[in-house]
């Protein structure tokens, strides 16, 4: 364990120091997108600017949900990203599992194939993809966004939870097992509460990069009541006169979530990178 | 434990392997058949041309252009990633009050949402209300407010903007690695009387060489095939000419003229880059240990 620098000493003062400016540099734009979506409109275009709002005011949040459909998007987005992570999870849990307890024909020839699906992007699959979509009638559904994001996330999910299996130690199913336990009742019960953060942290990468994704919406949705967030909030920006006001409340309500899942599973991040914890 | 039980094991990775073919695979094969086709992108009728998309792709201006522009913003957002990703690992790697807090926040640009990001530069970069103008103007950088959006800037502005929003994840991977490092080769570097620089150098950065390996490909597939950031920050500003990568130049291809099949031509290409590259790039940098 390294000790704390102090911060009487030259190299202290300058770790000390570059902290702080990585921090501004990361945090200040989350300030200011707060601070504007405060202010009241003659004060966004003031100049100087202030850093905080002078008069307090909730009147951009009032027309961001009243004049915009920001509820349903709100709505579509915890929909579809959820759904995403319910059947990623379910067929990636299944899948991790059979690729760390049993050993079988091709196995590795599997594990590489999901390394590989894992590097593509999604420039590279949406134009067919969307062709295909179409053909089967399922442009502009909910479902087509499901299919592509369970699609998408699978292999990276894949790869984390097999090594958060990989780091359970199968002496503990053995035993189970000699002591008469089924496979199932093996997993029920020692797998799954050991591989639960895990499983958990997964899953909050997964609704992340569903409830970010930008370019699968713009391409499969065309209805306006089924949008998500993303394009939502894009098509908000590129209407007319921006209302910077309103732009910023609703960009601050987007990222809420987000931040909050992110600070829940921040401590699984380092570890699970080794992994490929995150993708994009 | 015996593992007799291959069928269950075949069984529970399946439905993983049915959808990764159906829905990864078989596009991408699909795109590469689509791509000797002149095709509608809502139409259904299409019709075999045989090389010729390649052939018009490859004799077209606009394609070199996006290929130029796509180069320069990928090798330069990487470098500056690496730089900006490992300095910051190097601090966070440090003991220090509030060191948890620094590694959170340091990390929240890669998780937000891209249009967030684009929403949020946009804001800042307004050349006659954003802040950062207001800031280079009362310090007495510039004279004049900078056009960042304009086609001078523009693509400076891009590669800002993405390596914020794309460095966190250098700084996960190296940390991740930093971690590892035996304290031991510090302390016998330290006897031997070298400096903070000469452990850098000489202790720190070969260590960290695989996994900057790693980090280097993925970075170059993902920042190649970048399309939300780039697309979102073109939109609305006039100048999106300038900072038209060949992902953007697929995407208008498909969905602003609907030329599908030229559209699919454009991805195939990427793809071929993007294997070029990687076993260019396995040549050149792997080592005998292995990643």
């Amino acid at each position: 364990m390294k000790s704390t620098v102090s911060f009487g000493s030259l190299r202290g003062q300058l770790i000390y120091a570059s902290a702080a400016i990585l921090v501004v540099m990361t945090a200040f734009p989350f300030f200011w997108m707060v601070s504007t979506s405060f202010k009241p409109l003659k004060e966004i275009f003031v100049s100087p600017p202030y850093f905080f709002p002078k008069n307090f005011t909730l009147a951009n949040f009032a027309r961001l949900f009243e004049q915009t459909r920001f509820l349903t998007y709100f709505k579509n987005s915890i929909f579809v990203s959820s759904c995403a992570v319910l059947f990623t999870m379910i067929l990636a849990a299944a899948g991790a599992y059979s690729l760390t307890r049993f050993k079988f024909y091709g196995r590795e020839k599997i594990a590489s194939l999901i390394l590989f699906a894992y590097m593509f992007a999604p420039i590279m699959i949406v134009i067919p993809f969307y062709v295909l979509i179409r053909k089967l009638g399922l442009a502009n559904t909910h479902f087509a966004l499901i299919l592509a994001y369970t699609a998408f996330c699978l292999p990276f999910s894949l790869w984390l939870l097999r090594s958060f299996f990989q780091s359970i130690p199968i002496d503990l199913e053995e035993a189970a097992l000699t002591d008469g336990a089924g496979r199932f009742k093996a997993v029920i019960y020692i797998i799954l509460p050991l591989a639960f953060p895990g499983i958990i942290a997964t899953s909050i990468f997964t609704f992340i990069l569903a409830w970010n994704d930008y370019i699968f919406v713009r391409i499969l949705i065309t209805s306006d009541e089924l949008k998500t967030l993303s394009v939502g909030i894009a098509d908000l920006y590129n209407a007319t006169v921006i209302d910077w006001g309103m732009i910023m409340s609703g960009s601050m309500l987007i990222t809420v979530p987000v931040l909050i899942f992110f600070i829940f599973v921040q401590r699984y991040l380092i570890a699970g990178w080794g992994a490929g914890a995150v993708k994009g | 434990m015996k593992f007799s039980e291959n069928k269950t094991g075949y069984l529970l990775i399946l439905p993983s392997i049915l959808l990764i073919f159906a829905l990864l695979v078989y596009p991408v094969t699909y795109g590469i058949w689509l791509s000797f086709f002149k095709k509608h992108s809502f139409f259904p009728e299409q019709r075999f041309v045989g090389f010729s998309n390649y052939i018009y792709i490859f004799t077209n201006s606009d394609f070199w252009q996006s290929v130029w522009y796509g180069t320069v913003y990928s090798v330069s957002t990487i470098v500056l990633q690496i730089i900006v990703g490992v300095f910051a690992a190097l601090v966070v790697n440090e003991s220090f009050r509030g060191r948890n807090f620094v590694r959170g926040v340091i990390l929240f640009p890669y998780v937000i949402p891209t249009v967030v990001a684009i929403i949020l530069w946009k804001w800042l970069l307004n050349n006659q209300f954003g802040l950062v103008n207001y800031l280079l103007v009362a310090v007495g950088i510039v004279d004049d407010p900078i056009s960042w959006m304009g086609k001078d800037h523009i693509m400076t502005s891009l590669i800002i903007i993405s390596v914020w929003e794309f460095f966190p994840f250098v700084v996960l991977s190296v940390l991740a690695r930093m971690q590892s490092i035996p304290p031991v080769l510090y302390e016998a570097a330290k006897v031997d009387g070298a400096t903070a620089f000469g452990r850098f150098f000489h202790v720190t950065l070969p260590q960290l060489r695989n996994v900057l390996f790693v980090v280097i490909l993925l970075r170059s597939i993902w920042m190649f095939t970048k399309f939300d950031t780039v697309w979102l920050l073109s939109q609305g500003g006039g100048a999106e000419k300038y900072i038209r990568t060949l992902p953007v130049y697929a995407y208008m291809r498909t969905f602003m003229y609907y030329q599908a099949g030229l559209g699919s031509t454009l991805a195939v290409i990427m793809f071929g880059i993007l294997v070029g590259f990687t076993a260019i790039y396995f040549k050149m940098f792997r080592r005998e240990e292995g990643i």
